[in-house]
């Protein structure tokens, strides 16, 4: 088989998990050597479906030994071609890619062969080839395989810039049923031990002048949503302490397309999964740069997310008692607590708040989106012109997505398709 | 009046001291480049000399009273090659005198946030074009990549690369500027170059490219397709130079 062929197939393997972060790492590039990782993230292409390519992102192999239902790769599929790469081709393609400025490094995962410490190691030998030999500086995420050796996840955290191991599924109820190999222990043992390695590498850090970096741009992980009946209430309360407990980096949603060998919930993978897909994202949004805490998000009384409105939105609405607030007297924390203010426009606004009152005509040019917020602000005092309204009942009906908006088109806030870079790089 | 500079940076510093010599009311005070310049008998106008001294006085001025960041502000905004950087410029720093220390920081300004709108654009584009440079590699080793950015933007992306590809000897091509910057692994030099004709890839350089192409085409999922979304993300005008093929359309490669 040639190259291209693995390629092709060890590629088609992979593209279903979600993260192609290249953010988080400051790696500088080793003497003599090439590569470094720019904080922001680069991406370096986008795909036909629209998402950003920064890593080269692909299976070792997609042998294994497991019958995951919802995976492709999945023992008992025979409808995929299997292959494998050996470590020296693996090299060889990053350093190629990279030269050409394709790339920002290297997203390696992997079927699992023979048992999981074998499988780990292959990881760990592309990694540290490319590390040791290579002197390669790019970024480097490879795949925790669940189950594996604590010493191999900590050596492996060595020559990475970020791993992840990925929980799969909601649940332990789901997992046993659709991962019946996989065991929910084997994936948070490891993402505690990586939490904790990494706290006291960086102690180490700031003792010695020479210590190793440990996963500088720390852990992630992802789940498949979808697939199972779990409502988004208990998705968003898992999400919250994986940031809070596990000190983890993001959580990836990802939309179940069906590959697999059971009967998928009807709708799966759909326009309405995606539209979901996206309805999590802003929620993870409020959760990591908003300051909301998720049963401001959701009850359990009132457990899914409304698909006509973004759940800032939603919040906005059932907490009529803090609105309208006055711009130029409310602070950071609630400026970013109105729809349409984001976090780079509050900030301007904090900031261009010490020269003078703001009026509406300056916020429009400053960026905030006059079309959800001018229901929820006062500027000098003063509602927006011809808003006489501020009632729950008749702004909800005015604040609902068209539907052609809440179909295709919203994309924006959806996994890594913009980047830190892109999105911060509006201050000087 | 209208005072008229050579479109250099240095020029319009220079300009910009004039006028702030000048004491004219601002609102009849244009700095715009002679080369471009239309006559109007009604406007009186001024060619204002490049001069070395007093760009380096108005240079020094503005990081003075508005840090290195003020300076990076209006050398950016200067990079957008705007037609009216000139009077923009000028406006800006009358403004920012007025309002003092954190001045850039005033987006209520509409002379700051004019300024600020180019410097935006300019550094969005220069993100870009980190990720959407190909370099080839040619006969002699040598990494070339040709594109053609919106905005003036070599010198911004010249230290990422070094840094980056610091083991290795490269030419990034603004073919659109007939301007290039050269890297020996040691220094780089910008300076002027034609359009290249012929050059001869080296003898791996095809199989690379087409294992590229066909990790690029792989890694589309079907059944989730959005051409408006990638077009957003990476807008048509970026494609010419790309080595994968974004739509299957034909690039200069194919």
């Amino acid at each position: 088989m040639t190259t291209l062929e693995k390629l092709q197939i060890l590629t088609d393997a992979a593209k279903y998990d979600v993260s192609c972060s290249s953010s988080g790492s400051e790696r500088k590039a080793q003497k003599g050597g090439m590569g470094n990782a720019a904080l922001p993230g680069i991406c370096h292409s986008f795909t036909q479906d629209g998402r950003c390519i920064s890593l080269l992102k692909i299976l070792f192999t997609n042998q294994c030994i497991y019958d995951c239902a919802y995976c492709i790769n999945r023992r008992s599929n025979d409808a995929v071609k299997r292959t494998a790469f050996t470590p020296e081709e693996v090299v060889d393609l990053v350093l190629q890619f990279y030269r050409r400025n394709y790339i920002e490094g290297l997203f390696l995962s992997s079927g699992i062969i023979r048992d999981v410490n074998y499988t780990m190691e292959q990881l760990i030998e592309v990694a540290k080839t490319l590390r040791e030999r290579e002197r390669f500086g790019g970024y480097i995420h490879i795949k925790g395989i669940p189950g594996s050796d604590p010493k191999l996840i900590e050596r492996a955290g060595l020559y990475v810039d970020r791993m992840s191991i990925n929980v799969e599924l909601p649940t332990t109820r789901s997992l046993r049923l659709l991962a019946p190999d996989k065991k929910r222990i084997d994936m948070i043992e490891p993402m505690k031990l990586i939490r904790e390695k990494k706290a006291s590498y960086s102690a180490d850090a700031g003792r010695f002048k020479h210590a190793p970096e440990f996963l500088p741009a720390g852990q992630t992980t992802q789940l498949i949503v979808g697939a199972t009946d779990e409502a988004d209430y208990s998705i968003i309360k898992l999400s919250e302490a994986f940031y809070g407990r596990m000190a983890m980096k993001r959580v990836y949603y990802s939309s179940y397309v069906p590959v697999g060998n059971f009967l998928a919930p009807i709708g799966a993978g759909g326009p309405m999964g995606m539209l979901r897909e996206h309805r999590l994202y802003q929620a993870d949004w409020l959760l990591r740069f908003y300051d909301f805490r998720a049963d401001e998000i959701l009850t359990p009384e009132s457990p899914n997310l409304d698909m006509a409105i973004d759940p800032k939105t939603q919040w906005a609405l059932r907490n009529r008692s803090f609105f309208p607030m006055e711009i130029n007297r409310v602070s950071f924390k609630m400026l970013l607590r109105i729809p349409g203010i984001g976090n780079v426009t509050a900030r301007r606004i904090m900031a261009a708040r010490r020269f003078g009152p703001l009026d509406f005509d300056m916020l429009k040019k400053m960026g905030v989106v006059m079309k959800r917020a001018k229901y929820f602000i006062l500027c000098k005092g003063k509602p927006y012109p011809g808003i006489v309204s501020f009632d729950a009942e008749h702004l909800r009906q005015r604040l609902i997505d068209a539907p052609k908006a809440s179909q295709l088109s919203i994309f924006d806030l959806y996994s890594g398709g913009i980047q830190g870079g892109e999105r911060n790089g509006l201050s000087l | 009046m209208d005072y008229l500079y050579d479109g250099t940076f240095e020029g319009a510093l220079s300009g910009v001291y004039v006028m702030f010599y000048d004491r004219k009311p601002e609102e009849d005070q244009r700095l715009l480049e002679q080369q471009f310049y239309q006559a109007d008998c009604l406007i009186p106008s001024k060619v204002v000399e490049t001069d070395a001294v007093r760009a380096e006085k108005v240079a020094r001025s503005i990081i003075k009273h508005f840090g290195v960041r003020g300076f990076r502000l209006v050398t950016t905004a200067y990079l957008a090659e705007n037609k009216e950087y000139g009077t923009h410029l000028f406006r800006f720093l009358k403004h920012a005198y007025r309002i003092g220390e954190g001045a850039v920081d005033c987006l209520s300004d509409d002379a700051v946030l004019t300024l600020y709108k180019h410097y935006n654009s300019v550094t969005r584009e220069v993100h870009r074009f980190l990720g959407f440079v190909r370099f080839s590699e040619l006969e002699n080793g040598v990494l070339y990549a040709q594109c053609e950015p919106t905005y003036n933007l070599l010198s911004l992306m010249v230290p990422h690369f070094t840094e980056r590809l610091g083991n290795q000897t490269w030419v990034i091509h603004d073919t659109k500027r007939r301007m290039a910057a050269f890297f020996d692994q040691n220094t780089v030099e910008i300076k002027p170059l034609e359009s290249v004709d012929g050059i001869r890839l080296s003898e791996w350089e095809t199989s690379y490219r087409s294992l590229w192409q066909g990790y690029y085409d792989s890694a589309a999922i079907e059944t989730r397709k959005s051409d408006k979304r990638q077009r957003q993300m990476m807008p048509k005008k970026y494609w010419k130079f790309l080595i994968e093929n974004p739509q299957n359309q034909p690039n200069v490669y194919k």
